[in-house]
């Protein structure tokens, strides 16, 4: 009796220790995340709280995941979103989180962070429910920035969602007089950026996405709500822009895109 | 009684002087009195016997007053009065002719009472002693030769011009009196200083004799509806409503305002009790459309009421078209910064300029007019910062500003008249040393002078009182539903701890994050010409992210905002009339202030009021400077007929043309008579007593014939009336020793 009564308490010593631990490493895992495709070490000041945090959109892929499954949300994560805070921190005075905010489209913590990524949105498949959740969040004043997808296949399953976002509203180019290239650097001289690839292929494009395209959509009074960089992959240039073998000028241009994409949204 | 007593009727107390005839001088009765009450005392201290503590000291109280009063009259007391000499003296019988006299109270009219009290020998017994002149009056006074002509028939009774025309005659005339028979339902504005110390000045006395109940049994009268004369296009109007009614406490009543035959507003109110003033708040659209607009505000009539007539008023609106430019400088790029633009984008009576500090070395300008604006940095010239009508501090610390800068702004609202709104910030307030800056003193709030203040956590924003009165934060029309929409808000990403409110400054919002007391949240203040404002959070954006694309509730929080900001602004010339709707009235009074670009007073400048009326009525007239005002131009301009003017100004300094501005103004004729129907008891007992004359009422005026003689005015004897042969003298001498005699007596020391 004694035995089975010390065993019992030995049992529940153990199960409140595993929780304790347990707990302590989900607290201190609170911007990591198991997804990771690239994992950036913690900063230190990770818990600060800021006006700006770069958002990364978690959507679905469904029936376009392929090899990524349902996690192609999560390319570069997080080394591209920490890497490309670091440069939004140093170059402006925007007050930014140096870690990244994950948002669902089920919750409504995505309409606190009215700038969201979006990552390979060439295998995005949004229901209705999210597609209309995406639609008010834009509506509501919200930016989204979509990048890295290349080539036709890409493209259309990406239209594929955007119509059901925006049934009414074109797609169009994006012009260079526009304010969202002026907003802080002048971009009037823009070129394709091509992801890590370039590595292995020697080709600065993919697929058949040959020609790089700034295109967006608007809202009724002119101004930007999507922007999407097609046929180029801007997060692979945060990502590697630490990296020797990738060229500055593509991480340059993918610095500057990115903070006046940023600027662009708390402006207009 | 008073007579039977003292035997003179009281005036001759209340104007004679007293004075001794016998011709001992009046120490020396002083000093017999003193002498005859010490020898009492040691008299009495030594016969008194079995007398004990207070006893004696009664009985020498007693010997001693009736001594003293022996003494007194031995001095000969009298009383000097100026008098009017009998025959020599014109006597101005003014009576109000205006249609209140009209009003019919039991049996008869009041005109009809004060016809009475004339020919019933008030007017036959002046006539005996002084020469009388009758006049009516109404918006003007004329003489007549009797009481049939009177009509009651006047649109307006206007007691203070009346007298004055009568006082002037008297520089020729030996008016000893005036007699102002009426209800005291003066509607021109009363009875100004000037007129009243003028009267002083000639010594007249004015007599009144009120007709008239002091109240209504049933009825509610508007008192007045205090409405902005200017407003921007689709702004929110708050009109103070002041009402009063008898006979129907507690009840309920509807107040409306119509632009046209259209309702544009209406609220139910529950009325106070009676006789009670009330105010209530009535929000009103201004309208898109520029021009003046022509409000009528009314209490719905009650059943029963006596006077439907007195329960609206017109009050005249300039809606204009000119967009308010509102400087907003931003220290970072942020997001109350992007959605405080979009709340105000479709506004037509605001537009924002910007400019944001984008990088340390970068600014972010948008909404310029021209490459040049702005493109300094924040404005270093008067010239150039006193062009917008608003301006907006955000999240930038107090010395980014440099010396000349700070002054500049303070003067913005001081001197310019503009509006300033601070918001919060990690280097706002007190985080950015505000609190240690010269400008510190701007704030409607007090910042400790601590950092830490700026918190991003959630808070919630609640009314206050003031607040949910307030058109700034007026969402709904109605007042429950705004106060309802309120409590749904989403709460707000951030908030920064301030101070309390200063003295005078209005708390119109409060934050409440949760812990610790509530803290202002936002709170507005008069500073100089203009108006300070602080809004102590940079995370109101929530109520846009959080709530429905289709939700308003941000938009219209910022317009009316900045509207309140911005719309008050006055330019270089700024005109106005003290009365935009004149009943029965027919003197419009235009002033103008007039400023340079540095919003300077300019002394040496030309005014000129180009008018234009109904039926193609123009007129032009040249303001004058007023001599204790400098930059101020006043004039006055006849309006002949009713309907409604339009008053373009025109300030030129030599060739140079300093600024224009436009005021309307109308006239409304036979409107002014069915206010104030009750008597305004309180006017007449101030006029006469002001000017030494005495009010009375219609029952005991026939006491007038007599009194109406002690005055100072006109043609006067001096008249010595003795004293000592007064009643009151022989039984204050019978008092005196029956109470002694009585006292000893029981006592047991006769």
């Amino acid at each position: 009796m004694r035995l089975r009564f010390a065993a019992a308490a030995g049992f529940a010593v153990l199960f409140v220790l595993i929780s304790a631990v347990l707990a302590y490493q989900r607290g201190s895992r609170r911007f990591q995340n198991e997804y990771e495709d690239n994992p950036a070490p913690l900063p230190a000041d990770a818990s600060e709280k800021t006006e700006y945090a770069f958002a990364r959109l978690r959507y679905e892929s469904g029936r376009f995941g392929g090899y990524w499954g349902n996690y192609a949300w999560a390319t570069d994560f997080s080394k591209a979103d920490r890497q490309f805070v670091q440069g939004v921190r140093r170059l402006t005075r925007i007050h930014t989180r140096s870690v990244e905010q994950v948002v669902d489209l089920d919750s409504d913590e995505i309409f606190k962070w009215p700038w969201v990524y979006a990552v390979e949105v060439g295998r995005w498949d949004l229901g209705e429910a999210h597609a209309a959740r995406l639609r008010e969040y834009l509506l509501r004043g919200g930016f989204l920035m979509a990048d890295d997808f290349h080539g036709t296949y890409e493209w259309d399953v990406f239209q594929l969602s955007l119509s059901r976002v925006f049934p009414d509203r074109p797609v169009v180019e994006i012009g260079n007089k526009d304010e969202i290239f002026h907003v802080l650097y002048d971009l009037d001289e823009r070129f394709q950026v091509p992801g890590i690839q370039y590595w292995y292929t020697g080709s600065v494009f993919e697929k058949d996405g040959v020609e790089p395209r700034w295109r967006g959509v608007y809202d009724d009074k002119g101004r930007l709500m999507v922007a999407i960089c097609f046929n180029m992959d801007l997060g692979d240039a945060w990502e590697w822009a630490d990296h020797p073998r990738y060229p500055e000028h593509w991480a340059s241009l993918a610095y500057r895109v990115g903070v006046n994409y940023i600027i662009y949204s708390m402006t207009h | 009684m008073f007579e039977l007593l003292f035997k003179y009727p009281s005036a001759v107390f209340e104007k004679g002087t007293f004075v001794f005839l016998a011709s001992w001088p009046a120490w020396v009765l002083i000093a017999a009195i003193l002498a005859v009450a010490a020898a009492l005392a040691w008299h009495v201290l030594r016969n008194r016997g079995r007398l004990e503590g207070r006893r004696p000291v009664a009985l020498w109280l007693l010997e001693s007053g009736m001594a003293s009063l022996i003494l007194l009259l031995l001095w000969q007391p009298a009383l000097s009065v100026a008098t009017l000499r009998p025959q020599q003296n014109v006597i101005a019988l003014l009576v109000d002719d205006s249609r209140s006299m009209a009003a019919r109270e039991g049996d008869s009219t009041r005109l009809e009472q004060a016809r009475a009290l004339l020919d019933g020998g008030l007017q036959a017994a002046l006539e005996q002693k002084f020469q009388v002149r009758l006049y009516r009056f109404g918006q003007g006074i004329a003489r007549i030769r009797s009481t049939s002509e009177l009509s009651g028939a006047a649109g307006a009774s206007r007691v203070g011009d009346s007298l004055r025309e009568v006082v002037a005659e008297s520089a020729t005339l030996p008016l000893g009196a005036v007699v102002v028979l009426s209800d005291g339902a003066d509607n021109s504005g009363g009875i100004d200083l000037e007129t009243i110390s003028e009267i002083r000045r000639q010594r007249v006395p004015v007599h009144t004799v009120g007709f008239g109940r002091h109240q209504p049994a049933r009825d509610l009268e508007i008192r007045d509806v205090a409405l902005p004369a200017r407003a921007l296009a689709d702004s929110r109007l708050s009109a103070r409503v002041s009402f009063r009614q008898h006979g129907f406490a507690r009840g309920k009543a509807r107040l409306v305002a119509r632009d046209g035959d259209k309702v544009v507003a209406s609220q139910e109110v529950t009325l106070a009790p009676d006789g009670v003033a009330q105010i209530a708040s009535l929000v009103i659209p201004a309208g898109a459309a520029p021009g003046a607009r022509s409000f009528r505000v009314a209490v719905e009539p009650l059943e029963g009421e006596e006077n439907r007539e007195n329960n609206t008023l017109t009050r005249l609106v300039n809606v204009g078209q000119a967009r308010r430019r509102i400087l907003y400088i931003e220290g970072e790029p942020r997001w109350e910064f992007k959605f405080i633009r979009r709340a105000i984008e479709d506004d037509r009576s605001l537009e924002l300029v910007s400019m944001l500090r984008t990088t340390p070395n970068k600014i972010y300008r948008q909404k310029v007019s021209s490459p040049k604006e702005l493109e300094d940095g924040f404005p270093a010239k008067a010239e150039e910062l006193f062009g917008y009508q608003g301006l907006i501090i955000g999240n930038v610390e107090a010395g980014y500003f440099n010396a000349a800068q700070q002054e500049l702004i303070r003067e913005f609202a001081n001197r310019r008249g503009g509006g300033i709104l601070f918001l919060a910030g990690r280097a706002a307030l007190s985080d950015g040393a505000w609190a240690r800056s010269a400008l510190a003193e701007l704030l409607p709030v007090a910042l400790a002078d601590t950092a830490g203040t700026f918190h991003r956590d959630p808070a919630t924003a609640e009314l206050t009182a003031l607040g949910r009165e307030s058109v700034i934060c007026r969402l709904e029309e109605r007042g429950d539903k705004n106060a309802g929409r309120w409590k749904k808000m989403p709460q707000l990403a951030d908030y920064q701890r301030v101070g309390d409110a200063k003295p005078g400054a209005v708390v119109l919002m409060q934050v409440n994050a949760g812990s610790g007391r509530p803290a202002p949240l936002l709170v507005t203040q008069n500073y100089g010409r203009g108006r300070t404002a602080l809004f102590a959070t940079g995370g109101s954006w929530h109520w846009q992210m959080l709530q429905p694309h289709t939700d308003l509730s941000h938009e219209i929080f910022w317009r009316q905002l900045l509207r309140y900001l911005a719309g008050d602004t006055p330019g270089q010339v700024v005109a106005s009339t003290p009365r935009p709707v004149l009943n029965d009235d027919g003197r419009a009074r235009l002033r103008v202030d007039a400023r340079d670009k540095a919003y300077c007073p300019v002394s040496n400048a030309r005014v000129e009021a180009r008018i234009a009326g109904p039926e193609g009525a123009s007129d032009t007239i040249e303001l004058s400077p007023q001599p204790l005002e400098e930059g101020v131009y006043t004039g006055e301009w006849a309006v002949a007929k009713p309907g409604s003017y339009l008053a373009e100004i025109i300030v030129r300094r030599g060739e140079e043309e300093i600024g224009r501005d436009v005021v309307t103004f109308a006239r409304e004729d036979g409107v002014a008579e069915n206010f104030g129907l009750a008597q305004n008891r309180e006017l007449l007992e101030k006029l006469a007593g002001e000017t030494g004359g005495r009010y009375y009422t219609a029952a005991d005026a026939k006491q007038l014939a007599s009194e109406i003689s002690y005055s100072e005015a006109g043609i006067t004897t001096r008249e010595t009336r003795e004293l000592w042969n007064m009643p009151v003298v022989f039984l204050l001498a019978i008092t005196l020793r029956t109470s002694e005699w009585l006292l000893r007596r029981r006592w047991g020391v006769v």
